[in-house]
Order: structure tokens, then C-alpha cells, then sequence
């Protein structure tokens, strides 16, 4: 295998170059997307206590796309912001779990949840990577992951054992989300070299299955199904739909009117 | 004291107050106080109030219906003249120095400390 000098410190398999690009895009599309979502219950969260730390984890989202985004400049010879804010909708590439819109605070913990257990399983298998830089990101972000997990847990375990309109708002939730639960794993294309490389620890069909494994027993004490696959896992990472255009538009709207603005 | 259980979480929000260290060997100061319906949720309130910017090495959080209050001015506030009990009514700094003369001692300075 030809290795190629990237950045300051990574060496990588050219032929993983490609390949990594479409995961640090998609891992910074989905905590960008994630953050700005739950960021829209700033002011309006169910207690002023909850409005600090829902804030607080939308930043932390918006922050480790930053990393994500950072990485990518590198191997790019790009810029963070302009990767992240000069694009039409159609270029995102989170995924579907989170082209569902903000809604209440249950499908906003129901969606955590989900996601933030499927992320843990991502983030594991990246602590050992190849690419050194991309591993050491990682390291600080599982350390913010521990908080974020607890939180989404904590009110998981709250609004499933509260009966009445907690649960059901909950169940609604969880049936909405379940169909694209699983598309955080959507295959990428080229992923097999990046296994090969060691850039990650497994393919994404089997963190599925580990992620599956791993919230298992908190879906059964709960009394809520154990997410299958992806209904439409070929757009697993496509085509958005209206309520992230709506999204974009907001997140963008400012960088748009001046691209060139020094903050 | 265990909240009663209801169907409704925040129908039984309470406040805790949270005590906070900002580096090992500082006291633990009174920070403030959060608004929660279980210890685990203030805990985790907590933490974004007085801990998220990396302010704190450690958070006490207690419940204020736990907290021992004592605020009665007879026993606090003695209506008669104790001003005896507060150190400033032994002057040392004389007697200190006359036995320091007495012993051939050097007058102590900040920087033997």
C-alpha cells in the first residue's frame, strides 16, 4: 500500500484518502444537523435549567462537527467554515434519523437517544485509528460523549415511566423515528478500504449490530421496540426533504449575506 | 425525605443547592442553587450551571429541604455586649514583640514565612 504524508501528523493509505473524507463529512453533517436542531429550544426548553443544558449539548454537537470539519480541511487544503456553510441542501450528508424536525422534547430525547447510542458505537470504533489525528479527536470527544449519553438517558428512563401524555408523546416519537433510526450505519461508499487501513475497527453493518446489542436491554426495560434496519437504507444519507431545507436556510442565513465577513 | 411519585415529573421540581471546588485544596463555596425534580437531574443541572466551562474540579449538590438551618437571632445575634469573644479584643502584636526582644529573637518578616 502507497502511503501518503497528510497534515501534520497522518500518514494514510492514499486509496483510504476518498473513503475518509465521506466519513469526516458524515460525522460532522450529523452533529452539525444534530446541534442546530436541538439549538432551536434555546429559550423555550421545558425548564430554564433544561434551556442551559440542551444549549449547552447543541454547542458541544456544533463544536465536534468544528473538529470533524477541521480534519477534512486538512486533507482537503480546505477551510472549516466554508466546507460547513457554503453548500446548498442537497451537499449535506447527515443522515435521515436527523431530517426529522425538531417536534417536542420527546421526540427531541427519543432522537438523542438514539443517536447519541449509535454515535458511541461509531466513536468506539475510531479510538484505535490509523489515522492518529482523526483517534486523538475522538479521545476528547468520548469524554463529552459520557455527559451527553447520561443526560438523553436520564430523560429516556423519565418520560417512558411516566404515564399519560410523557409516554404517549414518547411512543409517538419513538414510531416516527424507528424507520430511519438506523441510517447513522448507511454504508459508505469505499468503506471496505477503510477498514482494510484501519481507519475504522469494523463496517458500518456490523456497528449497527453492535449498537443494536447495545440498547437492547434499555428498549426491552422500557417497553419500547428495538429499532430494525433502515426502511430505505440507498438514501440513507440523500435527499433531505423540507424540514432541513427550512433548517439550512436559517443556519446559513447570516454567512450568505456576506461569505467574505471577517468575526 | 423521598419526594412523593407522580405521574408528572415537574410537578415536583425543588430546589438543591450546589457547592462547588474550583482547584484541589480550595474550600467547596456555595455556587448556587438549581431547580429539579430528582437528585440525577440536578446533578446533571448542576453540572451545566457551575461546571460546563471547565470552573470546577468538583460539585456537591444537596437537596435544601436537607440543609440544617439555623437562623434564630437568640442564639446567633446575642442582645448583649460579647465583643470580648471576637479576636480583635486580644491585641498581640505588642506582648509578641516584647517576647521576641525578651528571647533575642529577630523581628519575623513575610519572606520567612
Amino acid at each position: 500500500m502507497t502511503t501518503t504524508r497528510v497534515g501534520l501528523t497522518g500518514a494514510l493509505a492514499s486509496e483510504a484518502l476518498e473513503p475518509l473524507t465521506k466519513l469526516l463529512r458524515a460525522m460532522a453533517d450529523d452533529e452539525l444537523i444534530l446541534g442546530y436542531w436541538d439549538s432551536e429550544w434555546t429559550g423555550i426548553a421545558p425548564i430554564l435549567e433544561e434551556d442551559v443544558a440542551m444549549s449547552s449539548l447543541a454547542q458541544d454537537e456544533i463544536g465536534h462537527a468544528r473538529a470533524y470539519l477541521g480534519l477534512l480541511a486538512d486533507l482537503v487544503d480546505g477551510d472549516a467554515d466554508a466546507l460547513a456553510y457554503d453548500r446548498d441542501v442537497d451537499e449535506l450528508r447527515h443522515c435521515r434519523l436527523l431530517d426529522h424536525p425538531r417536534a417536542d422534547w420527546a421526540a427531541t430525547i427519543a432522537r438523542r437517544f438514539l443517536y447519541d447510542e449509535a454515535d458511541a458505537v461509531r466513536l468506539a470504533a475510531l479510538a484505535g485509528s490509523s489515522y492518529r489525528p482523526l483517534a486523538e479527536l475522538v479521545a476528547k470527544i468520548r469524554r463529552e460523549e459520557v455527559y451527553h449519553r447520561l443526560h438523553a438517558d436520564a430523560w429516556l428512563r423519565r418520560l417512558a415511566g411516566s404515564p399519560g401524555e410523557a409516554r404517549a408523546r414518547l411512543e409517538a416519537a419513538w414510531t416516527a423515528l424507528l424507520p430511519d433510526a438506523a441510517t447513522v450505519f448507511t454504508s459508505l461508499s469505499g468503506e471496505e478500504t477503510l477498514v482494510e487501513a484501519g481507519v475504522i475497527g469494523a463496517p458500518m453493518a456490523e456497528l449497527e449490530e453492535r449498537w443494536r446489542a447495545a440498547i437492547r436491554p434499555t428498549c426491552r426495560e422500557l417497553g419500547l421496540a428495538v429499532p430494525g434496519p433502515a426502511t430505505d437504507p440507498g438514501r440513507g444519507r440523500d435527499d433531505h426533504g423540507p424540514a432541513v431545507a427550512w433548517l439550512w436556510n436559517e443556519a446559513t442565513i447570516v454567512r450568505r449575506l456576506d461569505p467574505e465577513a471577517e468575526w | 425525605m423521598t419526594a412523593p411519585r407522580t405521574t408528572e415529573p415537574f410537578s415536583r421540581l425543588e430546589p438543591w443547592e450546589v457547592f462547588r471546588q474550583e482547584k484541589d485544596g480550595d474550600p467547596m463555596v456555595h455556587g448556587g442553587s438549581v431547580m429539579a425534580p430528582d437528585a440525577e437531574l440536578a446533578l446533571h443541572y448542576a453540572r451545566e450551571m457551575y461546571g460546563r466551562r471547565g470552573e470546577s474540579i468538583r460539585l456537591w449538590v444537596v437537596r435544601r429541604a436537607d440543609v440544617i438551618v439555623l437562623e434564630d437571632p437568640d442564639l446567633l445575634q446575642p442582645p448583649l455586649d460579647r465583643s470580648f469573644k471576637k479576636p480583635g479584643g486580644y491585641v498581640m502584636r505588642e506582648k509578641l514583640s516584647v517576647a521576641r526582644a525578651r528571647a533575642g529573637a529577630p523581628k519575623r518578616t513575610a519572606t520567612d514565612r
